[in-house]
C-alpha cells in the first residue's frame, strides 16, 4: 500500500456480540496496511477469550475500565510508531469495502486536514451524525443530521466544527502536535475539545460524507441513563471552564433578526437558512417574530422549530436597544423594526412596491432586496433610502446530484412542477402546453405538486374546466402534501426535468434547488430569478409582453408582470424531451453554478458584508458588547440524554463507549 | 339490465332422461339469473352510497388487483381538502409509480405516511 500507515483502535467493553459484529464486518472490509489493535477495557464477559481467538487482531488488554479517553489513550500509545489512527467504537458496522482508504485520502487531501469523521447511520437507516457543532449558549453538543431520513444529505466532503469520536481518522502530525485525548475528560466532550484543540494548532476538521457506517449508538452503555447523565454533566462544566471564553469570542457582533421561522412559507424556509449561515460565520443573531396580532399576519408564530441551533437563537434575550435590527418579511411590517440602525429586507413578485411598502421602508437607514429586478422596482415606486442587491442561496448539502433518486421504473421522461394554484403561477398555462404539444402514447408525464390552501379555490374544478385532452401528455398529480423540505432534494432527483412557469417571482426557491440538484430547468424569462438563471444554466421561457397583474393578492395592484409565451413553452418542453443529452449537461452546469456562487454561505457572506460597510460591524469586535457567559443553564426538560436516539438534541460529546 | 324471467315451472314427470336433464338446466339458468339479479342490486346500492374513489378500491380488490395508494394522484379521486399532509417523498414516489404502472414488479411500501419534519 501506498497510503499512510494506519492503526485502527477498537475500544471495547463487554457486549462481546457488539464487538464481534464490529470486527466480522470490519474483517470485510479492505484493510490493506492497517493493523487492528482492539483495546479491552477491563471486560468481564466472554470478551478476553474470544478476542485471543481473533489472529488477525492485537489485543491490548487493561485491567479495569479506564473509560473512554483512557482507553482511547491507550490505544494511541499502542499504535505503531509514526501511524495514523483511527479511533472506532465497538457498536460499529461497516458495509463500505473502501471506507478507511477513503477516510485517508480526505485526511490527506490538504496539509492543513487533521481529524476526519465520517457519516453515520442507525441500523433503521436514520441519518444519526454528519459532524458536530456547539453553541456557546448551552454548551450542548448536538450531531448534524437530526435523526432525518437518509437521502443522500452530506454526502460531500465538508469542514465541520468537529465530529463525534465514534469514528475519527487523526493523522499523527495532529498526535504529535497536541497529544492524544485530553485527561480532563472520562468521556463525553473529549472529541470535541479534540477537535478545537486540533483547530488551534491550524488543523481543521472534515466531513467525509464519502463513508457511511452504521452506529448502534451507546451499544455498549444502553440502560444506565443516570450514570451516563452525571458524566455528561461533570465533563460539560469541565468544558465550560475550558472553551466558554473562545466559543463566545468566535461572534463577531450581534444582530437583532425580525422575521418569520415556524410556519411553512417562503421567507420563513429563507429565515432559517440565513440565521444559521450568519450564526456559522460569527453574526449572534437574537431572533424574534416580525408578525403576529395586529400585523398582516395575526397567527402567534410555534415556538419549535424543531432545529437545535434555531431554537437557541430564538430563546436568546433580546438587547434593550439593538444596536442593527434587519426586519426580513413584508414591506408593511418594516415599521415594526427595533433596532437603532434599521434595516428592511423584502422581495415581490412584479414590478413595483406598494405605496405603504415604500413609505415604510423610506424609514429605514438601508434596504436589502434579493434581486436586481427588485431594487429597479423599488426605485421606480419611490424609494429614497439607499438600497442594495443581497441575494439568497441554497443548501448544496441537501440539493446536489448526488441525493438520492426515486425515479420512475418505467423509463417515462418526468417533467417536475411545483406550485401553489392561484393567478400567479396560472397552472392552466402549464397543463394545456403539456397536454397539448405530448400525446398519451408518449412515455413522458408531467409531475405536479400542487397546493392549495384557499377556500375559495376548488382545484379538481379547475382542471376539469381545461378540458385537457384524453389522448394528450398525461399529468400526475401530488395534491397538499407537505414533504419535509429536507427531503426536497429527493423529489427533484427522481425527475428529470423541471418547469416553473409564473408570471412573476420574488425569488422562485424551488427552482434554485432543483438547479443545484442538477435537474434542466425551464423558467420564466422575467422576474428576480433572473440574478441567477441564464441560457447557460437553464432554459429561459419567452415573455411575450408585460402586462398588468391581476390576482387576488392587493400588494400587485397597479403593477405588472409577465405574460410568458405559450408556444415557446411547447417548443421548450419538446426539446428537452428530445434533446437529453443537451438538457442534462446545462442541469449540471448549473449544479456546479449554484454550489460555486449561490450557497447560504455566500449569502451571509454579503449580509456580513453590508454590515461591515454600513458601520454596524466593528472590524475586530471578537467578543465586544456580547453578554458574556456565566454558569450553565439548566438543560431543557427534553434535553434528557437519550437511551436510542430519540431525542431531537442530540449530544455529540463522545461516543460513550467503554465508560 | 334486463329483468329475469320467473323461474321456470318443474318439468313434468317423464321417463325420457333428455327431458329431465333440460329441466335441471332450465332451473340452474332460473337460480342464476335470480343470483345476478340480487348482485345487480347490490351494486346498484354500492354505486349510489360509496365515492368514485372507494368504488375503484373495492373494484379492484374484487377483481385481486392491489388497491390504489392511500393518495390519490388523479382529481377525480381527490378529497378536495386545504389542508396539508405530511408526507415522505421515498413512500410517496413509490406509491405514485406503482400506481401509475402497478404491472411492474416492485410494489409500494405502505401509505406515505408522516415523518419528523425538523432537520
Amino acid at each position: 500500500m501506498s497510503g499512510p500507515r494506519i492503526t485502527l483502535i477498537v475500544l471495547a467493553w463487554n457486549q462481546w456480540q457488539l464487538t464481534e459484529r464490529c470486527l466480522e464486518t470490519l474483517a470485510a472490509t479492505d484493510l490493506e496496511g492497517a493493523e487492528v489493535v482492539v483495546v479491552d477495557n477491563g471486560s468481564t464477559d466472554e470478551t478476553p477469550e474470544r478476542l485471543q481467538g481473533i489472529p488477525w487482531v492485537r489485543t491490548l488488554r487493561l485491567p479495569s475500565n479506564a473509560g473512554f479517553v483512557r482507553g482511547n489513550n491507550a490505544g494511541i500509545a499502542a499504535a505503531a510508531p509514526g501511524s495514523d489512527v483511527v479511533l472506532l467504537n465497538n457498536d460499529l458496522e461497516f458495509t463500505q469495502r473502501d471506507w478507511m482508504r477513503r477516510l485517508a485520502a480526505c485526511a490527506h487531501s490538504a496539509p492543513d486536514v487533521g481529524v476526519v469523521g465520517c457519516r453515520m447511520v442507525l441500523p433503521d437507516g436514520r441519518l444519526l451524525h454528519a459532524g458536530t457543532y456547539i453553541m456557546p449558549d448551552t454548551l450542548w453538543g448536538q450531531q448534524v443530521g437530526s435523526l432525518e431520513r437518509d437521502v443522500g444529505q452530506h454526502a460531500g466532503i465538508e469542514e465541520v466544527e468537529g465530529i463525534v469520536f465514534a469514528c475519527a481518522y487523526i493523522r499523527r502530525e495532529v498526535l504529535d502536535a497536541i497529544g492524544p485525548l485530553a485527561l480532563d475528560f472520562e468521556s463525553y466532550f473529549e472529541d470535541t475539545d479534540f477537535c478545537l484543540r486540533a483547530r488551534h494548532a491550524g488543523w481543521k476538521t472534515l466531513l467525509c460524507g464519502e463513508v457511511t457506517l452504521i452506529h448502534d449508538e451507546h451499544g455498549s452503555t444502553r440502560g444506565d441513563d443516570r450514570a451516563l447523565m452525571e458524566l455528561f454533566q461533570g465533563s460539560r462544566e469541565i468544558f465550560r471552564r475550558k472553551w466558554q471564553r473562545e466559543l463566545d469570542g468566535r461572534y463577531r457582533c450581534q444582530l437583532l433578526w425580525q422575521s418569520i421561522m415556524n410556519f411553512p412559507t417562503g421567507y420563513a424556509m429563507s429565515c432559517r437558512e440565513l440565521l444559521r449561515a450568519l450564526d456559522e460565520q460569527g453574526v449572534r443573531t437574537v431572533y424574534r417574530y416580525v408578525y403576529g396580532p395586529k400585523t398582516v399576519f395575526p397567527p402567534v408564530e410555534p415556538e419549535a422549530s424543531g432545529d437545535y441551533r434555531l431554537n437557541v437563537i430564538r430563546g436568546r434575550a433580546k438587547p434593550r436597544s439593538p444596536q442593527v435590527s434587519v426586519v426580513y418579511g413584508q414591506g408593511d411590517v418594516f415599521a415594526r423594526n427595533q433596532g437603532r440602525r434599521k434595516i428592511g429586507f423584502t422581495m415581490l413578485e412584479v414590478d413595483g412596491f406598494p405605496r405603504q411598502w415604500v413609505e415604510q421602508a423610506n424609514r429605514m437607514d438601508e434596504v436589502w432586496v434579493p434581486s436586481e429586478f427588485n431594487r429597479r422596482g423599488f426605485l421606480d415606486s419611490g424609494l429614497k433610502r439607499p438600497i442594495h442587491v443581497v441575494p439568497l442561496g441554497v443548501d448544496v448539502r441537501y440539493f446536489n446530484p448526488r441525493i438520492a433518486s426515486f425515479s420512475n421504473p418505467a423509463g417515462e421522461y418526468v417533467f417536475l412542477a411545483l406550485f401553489e394554484w392561484g393567478e400567479r403561477k396560472e397552472p392552466g398555462l402549464l397543463l394545456r402546453a403539456f397536454n397539448d404539444e405530448f400525446g398519451a402514447h408518449e412515455p413522458v408525464r408531467l409531475l405536479c405538486k400542487v397546493i392549495n390552501r384557499d377556500p375559495g379555490v376548488r382545484v379538481k374544478e379547475e382542471i376539469r374546466r381545461l378540458r385537457l385532452r384524453a389522448a394528450g401528455g398525461r399529468v400526475a398529480y401530488l395534491f397538499n402534501l407537505e414533504f419535509p423540505h429536507y427531503q426536497l432534494g429527493a423529489l427533484y432527483r427522481s425527475a428529470d426535468a423541471f418547469v416553473s412557469v409564473s408570471h412573476g417571482e420574488g425569488w422562485n426557491m424551488p427552482l434554485m434547488e432543483a438547479m443545484a440538484c442538477g435537474l434542466p430547468t425551464i423558467a420564466t424569462d422575467w422576474g428576480a430569478h433572473q440574478e441567477f438563471v441564464h441560457p447557460g444554466n437553464a432554459y429561459p421561457l419567452r415573455v411575450r409582453k408585460v402586462v398588468p397583474a391581476r390576482a387576488k393578492c392587493p400588494y400587485y395592484d397597479g403593477f405588472r408582470w409577465a405574460d410568458p409565451d405559450p408556444e415557446h413553452l411547447r417548443f421548450l418542453l419538446r426539446h428537452l424531451y428530445e434533446h437529453r443529452d443537451e438538457a442534462r449537461a446545462r442541469g449540471q452546469a448549473a449544479a456546479r453554478e449554484m454550489a460555486a456562487r449561490w450557497t447560504w454561505e455566500a449569502a451571509a457572506e454579503r449580509i456580513i458584508a453590508r454590515l461591515s460597510a454600513m458601520g454596524a460591524l466593528p472590524a475586530s469586535a471578537a467578543g465586544r458588547d456580547l453578554p458574556a457567559s456565566g454558569a450553565l443553564p439548566a438543560l431543557p426538560v427534553n434535553d434528557a440524554l437519550p437511551a436510542s436516539g430519540a431525542s431531537p438534541a442530540r449530544q455529540a460529546g463522545g461516543a460513550a463507549t467503554a465508560v | 339490465m334486463t329483468p329475469a324471467p320467473p323461474a321456470a315451472a318443474p318439468a313434468p314427470a317423464s321417463d325420457s332422461s333428455s327431458e329431465l336433464r333440460i329441466a335441471r338446466l332450465e332451473g340452474q339458468v332460473a337460480a342464476l339469473e335470480a343470483a345476478l339479479e340480487r348482485r345487480s342490486r347490490e351494486l346498484q346500492v354500492l354505486q349510489r352510497l360509496l365515492c368514485p374513489r372507494d368504488l375503484v378500491q373495492w373494484a379492484r380488490v374484487a377483481a385481486g388487483l392491489p388497491p390504489l395508494p392511500q393518495i390519490a394522484y388523479e382529481p377525480g379521486y381527490w378529497h378536495e381538502t386545504r389542508e396539508l399532509t405530511v408526507a415522505d417523498v421515498p413512500a410517496t414516489l413509490e406509491a405514485l409509480w406503482y400506481s401509475l404502472h402497478p404491472e411492474r414488479p416492485s410494489g409500494p411500501a405502505g401509505p406515505a405516511g408522516p415523518l419528523r419534519t425538523s432537520r
